[in-house]
């Protein structure tokens, strides 16, 4: 039991940080810092409407960890951690506001939150309550990537759910 | 369980305020220029009266993360280059008259516009 969720845990953390990397090869969509798909988001959606809240978790701490590593730029983890547990704990709080055809509801919100998340972060270490003027932008940038991941995890789910339930 | 037209609707009002509110702060505005203020960690290190400016001005700042090279002219400024990683700031391009600043995050630097003497200065940190 223990070394099946082990086992599904890790896999989706690879698929996690994999998604990641090529989302880095992507050109820089706008100008604004924290404008990005956040496909790896995904994931984190996937194995919270599947595995759970805990599961959720342990893939997202470790994607963001290795892919911090991975990118080169450690002092981004700071950026992503805050901004990647806003939107888990707004993904946690939908599961139980959602139905499975509204998953990408969720995703819309959870995206909102990692927008406010990574500007409350930005806030604390720049000191700089200016930057409270990208808020709108990036409440609008996550909801069209936010609504994309979503429909992309609410399809991963209908088609992976029962096998990643087992 | 919510239905799906309730969520869509609210996620559609969402997206008209933030819309809006993002035109609005980042349409240009007269007067452009004013004076330009340069942070780094929060702290003001240098600032630039654009307006007083007839030709170029570029200078360096040095912080922590590593150098920005920033370039003033008459009414705005810009980071030309920047040996940060993502690069947000440079592409960010000309900053003349949007309250938004230009960011680099990287580098915990912070440029932001000043308006003319009419400008409400809120400033906190």
């Amino acid at each position: 039991m223990e070394l099946r969720r082990l086992t599904k845990d890790g896999v989706l953390t690879a698929v996690a940080l994999a998604i990641f990397t090529v989302e880095l090869q992507l050109p820089e969509l706008a100008p604004v810092p924290g404008v990005k798909p956040g496909l790896a988001n995904i994931v984190t959606l996937v194995t919270a409407f599947t595995l759970g809240p805990w599961d959720a978790l342990a893939v997202l701490i470790a994607r963001i960890v290795l892919g911090g590593l991975i990118a080169g730029n450690p002092a981004a983890i700071l950026y992503s951690l805050c901004g990647g547990l806003a939107a888990y704990l707004v993904t946690v709080l939908m599961r139980r506001l959602v139905t499975e055809k509204q998953i990408w509801v969720a995703s819309v919100f959870a995206a909102i939150g990692h927008n406010a998340g990574q500007i409350a972060a930005a806030l604390a270490v720049t000191g700089t309550p200016s930057l409270l003027y990208y808020l709108p932008v990036l409440a609008v940038s996550g909801v069209i990537t936010g609504a994309f991941t979503g429909f992309a995890g609410q399809f991963a789910v209908r088609r992976l759910g029962k096998a990643l339930r087992k | 369980m919510a239905k799906t037209r309730t969520w869509v609707i609210l996620i559609v009002v969402i997206l008209l305020l933030s819309g809006a509110a993002s035109v609005f702060l980042y349409a240009p505005r007269s007067p452009a220029g004013g004076v330009a203020r340069i942070y780094v960690d929060g702290e003001l290190v240098r600032s630039v009266d654009l307006s007083a400016l007839s030709g170029e001005e570029r200078f360096t700042v040095e912080t922590e993360g590593g150098v920005n090279v920033i370039l003033a002219e008459a009414g705005r400024i810009r980071v030309e280059s920047a040996d940060c990683p993502d690069q947000v700031c440079v592409r960010r391009g000309w900053l003349s008259s949007s309250p938004a600043p230009i960011v680099c995050l990287p580098h915990r630097l912070v440029i932001r516009l000043d308006g003319g003497g009419a400008a409400v200065d809120t400033e906190v940190g």
